[in-house]
């Protein structure tokens, strides 16, 4: 009996031992290649005439557990898939280290010490939430080391303070007045609700739609929820039966589903319109709208091949990702051109992420950044919802 | 005034989830003085095990079976889930610790969260997972009393509540099996002088509140849609306040809990603001304990001097 029960426990600790490994909040190393923690470059000794082989380490700070779990797997998947393409074309040994930040700004805080502190660390892809961006700016400004964020959209966050910070999608700024103008231009809104969800993304997504739709004459109500919240049917009951319109703010897709779902059962004619934050799957209602910083890159030729192989190695994805597979790369190229001119490090890179140039990008255009760290030229894109639930572009 | 109906009809219905929450929370205080930490998670078991069912049975818009049956089949698999799981984790987690100070199995207890919410995620992935009752119920029938609606999956959490509610105390009260539990719950020791098996009592007691989260978790299912392994931690977190608010170890407390703190949020985002719920939930949940420490139906325990 207590051999068996040795062993139930015996078995009990080992799968959560195994079970806790991928929620961790400290960093860890996971090789998406052959070397794990190559030196920056090395160039073989023996053959002096050959081209460097050049590697070196990327953090890739994503909330891998938590609430928004379903966003930073999905990006660090994107990550993986950059560098394994990267590293197949260019024979180099790039490698990820993991940084899970729960989308939390004192646990990004805290990653970023150990991030700083890891000297093979060249680069860093995310963190993906703006109040993360903010509170890892001055260590990382501090240390010369390059950020690239694919989904913090504050647009405060490229004001001056953060100097080796750079962001591949546009800002709220671009976002809120688009969506605010097809609002009342095309839908024709005359009374809209703003869902607010208290993050920082959810605030600064919610300000700027709404001063849009004031400019533009179209009657609005901002109503505030917690992040945490896990029913939207109270919401729902104060939205009035002469509202057009109910812009979500969410950065989980299931939760305008929800909203969606409720007005539909409690027979109100407002449709949802969806932030980037929804563009998703699970944002399915017919007749609802989303907004995304690009065209659905299934539909994009020059993405199709990463989309397809990204699919069938991870499943179905929303629109975290995508972005997160450009950051990628532009620090891949930041850091092989540094390593070209014989500057492979964190400042050689920084230097190179300034000149990034990405031609025909998967978001569906150039990614170049400007002297603030903004993408240049970004814009946002409307999709309707057909019947089916798939997105059909709209503007 | 129909608005205000609206609000408690939607306060009524989430504190139904909390209320079956609660339950279990309450049996396992109630029989063995100890907080189960990790109801929560297995109330997300439950959600999975009833998503993955109906997944099974060719998912919401292509069920291979009447809906009706497939709904009473995911209620079955995440019950009998549910319990099987509990029963494994007073096992291997809490048996081991009942002589044991009380704060061991109460680390344990939370230990038991973590590894739940880890394998979830490990076993389950990251993604939401999503009921879609909408395309196998008609979210918009159901009763409609001017702009007052209950839809059915509405009907089927209240009333589910009250029918699960009932059906515990008449075990606790009028079977064996209750007596059992009631007499491990006033002094284990005597108990066994009287020829009660404690420990399968006990597991009893585990599987019964176990299959309860289980069933919760697909109410809250059917009744949200998104599903997630983090979803257990605020939910379990609300019931187990339901249940010190209703008088944690009465059946009835924690159901009059659960509809409390339910009506208490969904009125306080009708008419104040959403983001003030929970801090006046959980200051009407201070003041109460203030008052009546042992939770409004809660009785006084009785020491032996």
């Amino acid at each position: 009996m207590k051999k068996r029960l040795a062993l139930g426990m015996g078995g009990l600790a080992a799968f959560a031992m195994v079970a806790s490994g991928c929620a961790g909040g400290s960093t860890s190393t996971e090789s998406s290649a052959a070397a794990a923690s190559a030196p920056a470059a090395s160039a073989a000794a023996s053959a002096p005439a050959e081209a460097p082989v050049c590697g070196g380490s990327i953090a890739v700070m994503a909330p891998l557990t938590g609430g928004a779990a379903s966003i930073g797997q999905e990006q660090l998947n994107f990550a993986k898939l950059a560098v394994d393409d990267f590293n197949a074309a260019n024979s180099s040994t790039y490698a990820l280290v993991e940084s899970d930040t729960q989308l939390d700004a004192g646990q990004a805080s805290t990653q970023s010490t150990s991030i700083v502190s890891d000297s093979a660390i060249i680069g860093v892809v995310g963190p993906a939430g703006s109040q993360e961006v903010s509170a890892v700016g001055p260590a990382f400004s501090e240390a010369g080391l390059g950020f690239v964020s694919a989904s913090a959209t504050n647009p405060d966050l490229t004001n001056g303070d953060n100097p080796t910070f750079f962001r591949v999608v546009p800002t709220d700024a671009v976002q809120g007045p688009t969506d605010a103008e097809f609002i009342a231009g095309t839908i024709g809104a005359k009374k809209v609700v703003v869902i607010e969800e208290k993050t920082d993304y959810g605030t600064g997504i919610a300000k700027s739609v709404a001063d849009a739709l004031t400019a533009a004459g179209v009657a609005n109500e901002v109503i505030a929820v917690p992040e945490d919240k896990k029913s939207y049917d109270d919401v729902v009951s104060k939205v009035g039966d002469d509202v057009d319109v109910v812009f979500v703010t969410f950065q989980v897709a299931a939760k305008s589903e929800q909203v969606a779902q409720s007005l539909v059962k409690s027979g109100k004619k407002a449709v949802v319109f969806g932030s980037d934050g929804s563009f998703s799957g699970d944002f399915k209602t017919g007749g609802s709208y989303v907004s995304a910083f690009a065209p659905d890159i299934k539909g994009i030729p020059a993405a199709a091949d990463v989309a397809q192989r990204f699919s069938d190695a991870y499943g179905e994805f929303g629109t975290f990702g995508p972005p997160v597979y450009v950051a990628t790369q532009s620090i891949l190229q930041a850091a092989q051109r540094a390593c070209a001119a014989g500057a492979s490090d964190r400042a050689g890179v920084l230097a190179e992420l300034k000149n990034t140039n990405i031609a025909g990008s998967i978001l569906g255009g150039d990614i170049a950044f400007d002297a603030m760290g903004d993408v240049n030229g970004a814009k946002f894109y409307i999709f309707k919802l057909d019947e089916s639930g798939a997105p059909q572009l709209v503007q | 005034m129909e608005y205000f109906g609206e609000q408690l009809v939607n306060g009524v219905v989430m504190g139904g989830v909390y209320a079956l929450i609660a339950l279990g929370y309450t049996l396992i205080y109630g029989v063995l003085q100890f907080l189960n930490l990790a109801h929560g998670e297995l109330y997300m078991m439950g959600a999975f095990f009833g998503f993955f069912t109906m997944t099974a049975l060719g998912g919401p818009s292509a069920s291979a079976v009447p809906v009706a049956v497939m709904i009473g089949i995911m209620f079955i698999v995440a019950m009998g889930g549910g319990a099987l799981l509990g029963v494994a984790v007073e096992r291997f987690a809490y048996r081991p610790l009942r002589n044991s100070s009380r704060l061991a199995p109460l680390i344990s207890a939370l230990g038991v969260s973590l590894f739940l919410q880890n394998a979830a995620l490990l076993l389950f992935g990251a993604r939401v997972r999503l009921y879609d009752t909408g395309q196998f119920i008609d979210l918009r029938s159901g009763i409609s009393i001017g702009r007052i609606r209950i839809d059915p999956t509405e009907m089927m959490v209240v009333i589910g509540a009250l029918l699960l509610m009932a059906g515990l105390w008449l075990m606790v009260n009028r079977t064996r099996l209750g007596r059992a539990m009631r007499a491990v719950a006033v002094d284990q020791d005597a108990a066994v002088m009287n020829g009660i098996d404690v420990d399968r009592t006990v597991v009893w007691t585990f599987a019964i509140a176990s299959g309860l989260a289980g069933a919760a978790g697909v109410m809250s299912g059917l009744l949200l849609y998104p599903v997630d392994q983090y979803m257990g931690v605020f939910a379990g977190l609300k019931g187990f306040s339901a249940a010190v608010l209703g008088g944690i170890g009465s059946i009835p407390g924690a159901m009059l809990g659960g509809f409390l703190l339910g009506i208490t949020e969904a009125l306080v985002t009708g008419y104040l603001n959403p983001t003030y719920a929970d801090f006046i939930a959980f200051l009407i949940l201070i003041l109460v304990l203030l008052i009546r420490p042992r939770g409004i139906l809660g009785r006084p325990a009785i020491a032996k001097v």
